[in-house]
């Protein structure tokens, strides 16, 4: 038994690299990163603009990759994770976090020469926010975590804006700031109908250290912040009226979603459809509140509105 | 003893390995198909920036 054979192991699969990088989350991010490229004022040149996109997911994919390397054993624990590459046995840990290092600075690196060091420096700091600050720090910790958390997501837009702009306005911090109040009732709508998974690995979710009433009275509260938050941008003059209406409109789903969500209280055996469509509301109302923000700064320039 | 000595596969592995390979392959010429790319732009840009630094104050032209 001792003697010391290393098994020649079977090297991990480079599909489970990319699973690694969360492609799904990261449609998300490239979505809201290109929103943010688009909408801003001035020009890029379309091989930056792609270069500064592909930082912007590849840093993502990165921290994404740096947070799976530290929860392996919590991800091992809970059902909707525990197929992932790391806690399956696919693939060494260590690969994992090498990985992640290489995609975190590879990305910043490349985002400092190609387009420039302010929005590599913002790039930096949102993957250190998400791999250090939420995953070892706040998730563990606090359950406010998603609130806090929820700034990692809200990193992208405002990077492709600085991408183009080279600084930072108040257009881009408010575009921050949507995402930001978006995130706790999108993942808290999640977090009603997955509670159990959180409980088992200890990870202090709202839902199960505050209990569910006090989670939906926050998903309201999140909501009633944002809807307005929203209106912002146009109502400050920095969009015209295409985004205000859409933004008002998509509200107002939002609202009546989360109003619904938030004044109910869950049955046994419950079958959380209204948590579930809150979730997926969610989803869409982000992707159609960013496609409505370039729609908006397009028909500015060809003087339909 | 215990467990049983997974059976070693070697066409198994050597599949992975090529199929890293190729993986890996393709991401290094994307690579500097973009890094190529961005430094074409740059300088373009760069030389831009040069012309109308150079040229008199008040012709402007496109």
């Amino acid at each position: 038994m001792d003697l010391v054979t290393t098994p020649l192991r079977m090297p991990a699969d480079w599909r489970d690299f990319f699973a690694l990088t969360k492609p799904r989350v990261m449609t998300l991010v490239i979505f809201t990163g290109l929103c943010g490229l688009l909408a801003a004022p001035g020009e890029i040149h379309p091989v930056l603009g792609f270069a500064a996109i592909l930082c912007i997911a590849v840093g993502a994919g990165g921290a994404a990759a740096l947070n799976q390397w530290w929860e392996a054993d919590l991800d091992a624990g809970m059902k909707r994770t525990a197929k992932r590459p790391v806690p399956a046995g696919r693939m060494e840990r260590e690969s994992a976090r090498d990985f992640g290092f290489a995609l975190s600075g590879g990305s910043v690196v490349v985002m400092g020469l190609a387009i420039g060091w302010l929005a590599a420096a913002i790039l930096a700091v949102s993957i250190f926010y998400y791999a250090w600050v939420y995953t070892v720090w706040l998730k563990p910790r606090t359950p406010q975590n998603i609130v806090i958390g929820g700034g990692a997501g809200a990193f992208p837009p405002l990077i492709g804006w600085v991408a183009v702009t080279g600084h930072i306005t108040w257009m881009p911090v408010v575009l921050f700031l949507i995402i930001f109040f978006w995130t706790p009732p999108h993942f808290w709508a999640l977090a009603l109908f997955v509670q159990t998974d959180y409980a088992k690995v200890g990870i202090p979710m709202l839902p199960v250290v505050a209990g569910e009433r006090v989670t939906r009275r926050q998903i309201l509260l999140y909501t009633l912040l944002l809807v307005p938050l929203s209106l912002v941008p146009w109502a400050l003059g920095g969009t015209g009226l295409v985004f205000g209406v859409a933004a008002a409109l998509l509200g107002l789903g939002f609202l009546a979603l989360a109003l619904r969500v938030g004044l109910r209280q869950s049955v046994p055996n419950d079958t959380m459809k209204p948590e579930k469509r809150l979730f997926a509301y969610s989803v869409l109302y982000l992707f159609a509140l960013f496609a409505a923000l370039v729609l908006d700064r397009f028909a500015g320039l060809h003087g339909w509105a | 003893m215990g467990k049983d000595p997974e059976q070693f596969d070697l066409k198994a592995f050597r599949n992975r390995q090529k199929a890293r390979n190729r993986a890996l392959g393709v991401l290094l010429g994307a690579l500097v198909v973009l890094f190529f790319a961005i430094t074409i732009v740059k300088l373009g840009v760069q030389a831009e920036h040069r012309q109308s630094a150079q040229r008199p104050a008040g012709a402007s032209h496109a």
